[in-house]
């Protein structure tokens, strides 16, 4: 089953490379990428956090965060540097 | 190309008095409807795939449908990362899909130590060229 899109992360992978490196909610995200492609996380997310929770047992929001980070949607460079069409 | 339009509609009434609107995909020719976006014209003929994978190359279409999920993202006019279920068609839009990409750091095509070093010498690999590159003055 795949939780994320972009980087197409399956529930499959987050669980092995939990069991394989034994590591934190954030670690399994840095190693899968899981949550960290084009949509910024802002698509899977929450189903990243259900089951990095499930499978790690640690709660979002502990030591460490698994935090949202601007902007909203992804922008082009164009965009914040004023220059191009804003489209 | 198939039309699976609903023409007569209970709630939402007639389409037949919408404008037609032409565009291409991928160079071939489309015909949309005035008010149309890239992604509900091309599903009306049936065509469900915008885009591959960047990386692996697997198929993609609208998931979200409603400009959340960036994963129709089409190239319109040479514009890339253009939400397809968000951008209403315009007479003449050329639309292209999304591609693979390279992925030159990607180790599971590449042994550590076979790296390529340059974007030269991974195009060189990736056309099954073995030679071995000069190292740069
Ligand atoms: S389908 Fe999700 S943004 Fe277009």
């Amino acid at each position: 089953m795949i939780i994320c899109r972009c980087e197409e992360v399956t529930l499959e992978d987050i669980r092995d490379t939990f069991h394989t490196y034994k590591c934190s909610a954030r670690e399994v995200k840095l190693r899968t990428r899981a949550g960290m492609g084009y949509c910024g996380g802002r698509t899977c997310r929450p189903a990243v956090d259900a089951v990095l929770e499930e499978v790690t047992g640690e709660k979002p929001g502990d030591d460490l965060p698994l935090k949202v980070q601007p902007p909203v949607r992804p922008v082009s460079l164009s965009v914040l540097g004023g220059d191009g069409d804003h489209a | 190309m198939r039309n699976r339009r609903i023409e007569e509609h209970p709630v939402l009434g007639s389409l037949r008095n919408r404008k037609a609107v032409s565009f291409t995909f991928d160079g071939k020719t489309c015909e949309g409807r005035e008010g149309d976006t890239i992604a509900s014209a091309l599903l009306a003929h049936g065509i469900r795939q915008l885009r591959v994978h960047e990386e692996s190359g697997r198929p993609r279409g609208i998931y979200c449908n409603i400009g959340h999920c960036f994963e129709c993202r089409v190239t319109v006019d040479g514009k890339a990362g253009v939400r397809a279920c968000m951008t209403e068609i315009r007479e003449g839009m050329a639309v292209e899909s999304g591609k693979v990409l390279p992925s030159p750091l990607n180790s599971s095509v590449f042994e550590a130590d076979e790296m390529p070093r340059t974007y030269a010498e991974f195009a060189g690999k990736q056309k099954g060229d073995n030679k071995k590159e000069a190292p740069d003055a």
